[in-house]
């Protein structure tokens, strides 16, 4: 019992971190319908100036979160307007390579600044743990996933809500006809990249919190693994983003501990490959239908 | 037509290399040593540790006079840690007239210059490459270092004598070589001495969360781990065992014994404390040794880099002194008359007192050498049982 309750925290610990980036991809992808490789690297890079907020700057650490934020954003938005909106009309698959050119851009660049050795990330949360029938549970575990949880309201009540919101929507829908509205579609994505790049950035201060170490390649796994959670709850959505980052990473660590540790993300493919079979659009994925 | 005019072009290439190459040894006496190895990127601190102990090393000889009289010119070439990189490397040095080399400080680089140093005849002694296989191919190559499945019995016996029985558990990276190399022959040793293996736990590259596999071994009530890996996963494992955020704790006293991947662990941990009753097996001891020969190379090192050296640097140290034998015991005055064949048949010959400890070199390369064990507290590193 011990060791289910166990690897059940565990799961959910890693599976909020995913859930946490998932909710940038999904939101990013519904909107601009594009695939933001570079995500993961945005994280890493939050990451970065986290660390050097907090123990170069002498930040307190809620400012470095700001400051992260800040730079996230920014950093998001530039990579919009340099690299994807010219490529606006482009077709999808010249987007996708930039998006894979700009994700090795950042893991280069942090090398060069930063180098190659490991940094450990400040921990700074003070939480502490409390136990579970003998089981210890970290206080990160329980925020990442009430902020992710909050988060996710947060965001669709955005997107649901507000006339910001409104237009996203529109542009997600139909970006010609969103146009020909009034809408302006190039404001529209640039603020959704905005949003998308600091939600990057708070997800960074937690994987930094519960992985401690941060190098110039660390956004790149976590990166796939939380787009794959994306496709896995239907990509898109954002409740589906959330549930399917915990369900990742829940069926991660039971297949560690109960099947095979070399096995596991084979085990965690082969799930979500059955999952698309049988619904292609994921689990929360919306049905489209084709109008001819 | 156009073929045979680049082969002409080619050969006059050549030959004017030749010219170039000899014409510039004929100038002074001067021993030519060559090194390659990552000195950027990723892997830059093994090459960078093995050329400053190489440079302190060639300093103390050339104050001394030389080798035989000839004074030591160094070069060290940085290939990224990439073997394609470090093949033009090697093809840049033997274009500056190399006599002898270091060879290269990573096992995959070796492996790809070994058979041009084979058609060169040149005499290769790596500082730090030691996959069992990587020598293969050149009669001339030899190295100081361990080589892996050695370490991997050295480990074994270390504990059969030194903590004897203990229940062990492994935690390996399995798609490493180095480590799962280390891993295999460990557990082989094992069976032999008797050492009850309780618990295998095995992680990926692209792995972050070693939970999983720390509730596990912290379940199966081993009393040393057996860590087979490299110093930045390392550290990450103990940070989680020690900090982690949804795992179980080792119990106290549980001890964590790798070998000479640790190396360097201190500087990666982000609190040393992390490193507690981390035991490393390992040839040098650095600053926790009583060896006047080993101190007196730490306290030069440190007033050169500002820094205590690791093993890498220490291999390299001795690979030049290895050199120095060679070339003693084969009796060469001039640099012209160099041969990789002489100083193999020398190296053979010779025992050498070194920093990493006394070493005697076998035909196929390797050297077997006694191995200690360092263990952590604090941010510092002692010998341990003593």
């Amino acid at each position: 019992m011990s060791i289910f309750l166990r690897t059940f925290i565990s799961g959910l610990n890693l599976g909020s971190i995913y859930a946490l980036i998932a909710l940038g991809y999904s939101m990013v992808y519904g909107i601009a319908k594009m695939l933001n490789f570079a995500h993961g690297d945005i994280i890493m890079i939050g990451a970065y100036t986290g660390i050097v907020a907090v123990m170069n700057l002498h930040l307190p650490p809620v400012v470095a979160l700001i400051v992260s934020v800040i730079v996230c954003a920014g950093l998001g938005m530039l990579i919009e307007t340099l690299a994807y909106k010219p490529l606006r009309q482009a077709p999808s698959l010249s987007v996708l390579i930039t998006a894979i050119g700009v994700s090795y851009f950042l893991q280069n660049l942090a090398l060069l600044i930063f180098g190659s050795e490991q940094k450990a990330y400040p921990q700074m949360s003070g939480l502490g743990s409390f136990t579970i029938l003998d089981v210890k549970v970290d206080g990160i575990t329980v925020m990442t996933l009430a902020v992710t949880a909050v988060i996710m309201i947060g965001l669709t009540l955005f997107i649901n809500g507000t006339r910001m919101g409104k237009a996203m929507r529109a542009v997600s829908e139909d970006r010609g006809a969103a146009e020909l509205m009034g809408i302006s579609v190039n404001k529209t994505i640039l603020i959704t990249f905005a949003i998308g790049s600091g939600l990057a950035a708070i997800a960074s201060a937690f994987y930094g919190m519960t992985y401690v170490y941060i190098k110039p390649t660390t956004g790149s796994m976590p990166g796939i693994k939380a787009f794959t959670a994306a496709v896995f709850g239907g990509i898109g959505s954002l409740p589906g983003a959330m549930l399917g980052g915990i369900l990742l990473g829940l069926i991660e660590q039971f297949a560690k501990a109960y099947i095979s540790t070399q096995w596991s993300d084979a085990i965690v493919f082969a799930v979500l490959i059955l999952v698309l079979i049988v619904r292609p659009t994921g689990l929360l994925g919306k049905k489209s239908t084709e109008k001819v | 037509m156009k073929k045979v005019l680049a082969l002409m072009l080619a050969a006059v290439m050549a030959l004017g290399l030749c010219a170039c190459g000899s014409g510039s040894d004929e100038k002074a006496n001067e021993i030519k040593i060559g090194g390659i190895g990552p000195l950027t990127g990723q892997y830059a601190n093994y090459g960078l540790s093995v050329q400053h102990g190489a440079e302190i090393a060639i300093k103390e000889i050339n104050e001394a006079g030389g080798m035989n009289g000839m004074q030591i010119v160094f070069s060290m070439q940085d290939s990224q840690g990439d073997p394609e990189a470090a093949v033009s490397a090697y093809g840049k040095l033997i274009d500056w007239g190399m006599n002898a080399s270091i060879g290269t400080v990573l096992s995959g680089e070796m492996a790809s210059v070994v058979n041009a140093s084979a058609n060169d005849n040149m005499f290769m002694i790596s500082a730090s490459a030691s996959a069992d296989k990587c020598l293969e191919g050149s009669s001339n190559a030899f190295r100081i270092c361990f080589y892996d499945s050695y370490q991997g019995i050295a480990a074994a016996n270390y504990v059969a004598e030194n903590l004897p029985g203990k229940k062990v558990a492994v935690f390996y990276q399995s798609d490493l070589d180095y480590s799962a190399g280390l891993y295999e022959s460990f557990a082989a040793e094992c069976k032999v001495k008797g050492i009850e293996i309780v618990d295998v736990q095995s992680f990926l590259s692209t792995d972050t969360d070693y939970t999983a596999q720390i509730n596990a071994l912290v379940d199966s009530q081993a009393e040393i781990i057996f860590l087979p890996i490299y110093a930045a996963e390392a550290s990450v494992f103990l940070t989680q065992a020690k900090n982690g955020t949804a795992s179980a704790v080792f119990a106290e006293g549980t001890y964590f014994f790798g070998a000479d991947g640790l190396d360097g662990i201190l500087t990666k941990v982000s609190n040393a404390s992390e490193a507690n009753n981390v035991l490393m097996l390992t040839p040098f001891a650095g600053e926790s040794s009583s060896d006047a020969k080993v101190s007196g190379f730490v306290k030069k090192y440190k007033e050169a880099y500002g820094a205590a050296p690791d093993q890498f640097a220490a291999d390299g140290y001795d690979a030049i002194y290895a050199i120095k034998a060679a070339v003693e015991k084969a009796g060469y005055t001039k640099a012209a008359d160099i041969k990789g064949e002489g100083l193999s048949a020398a190296l053979v010959q010779v025992s050498l007192e070194g920093v990493t400890g006394d070493m005697k070199w076998q035909a196929n390369g390797n050297t077997d050498k006694s191995a200690m064990a360092i263990i952590y507290k604090d941010g510092n590193g002692t010998v341990f049982g003593e």
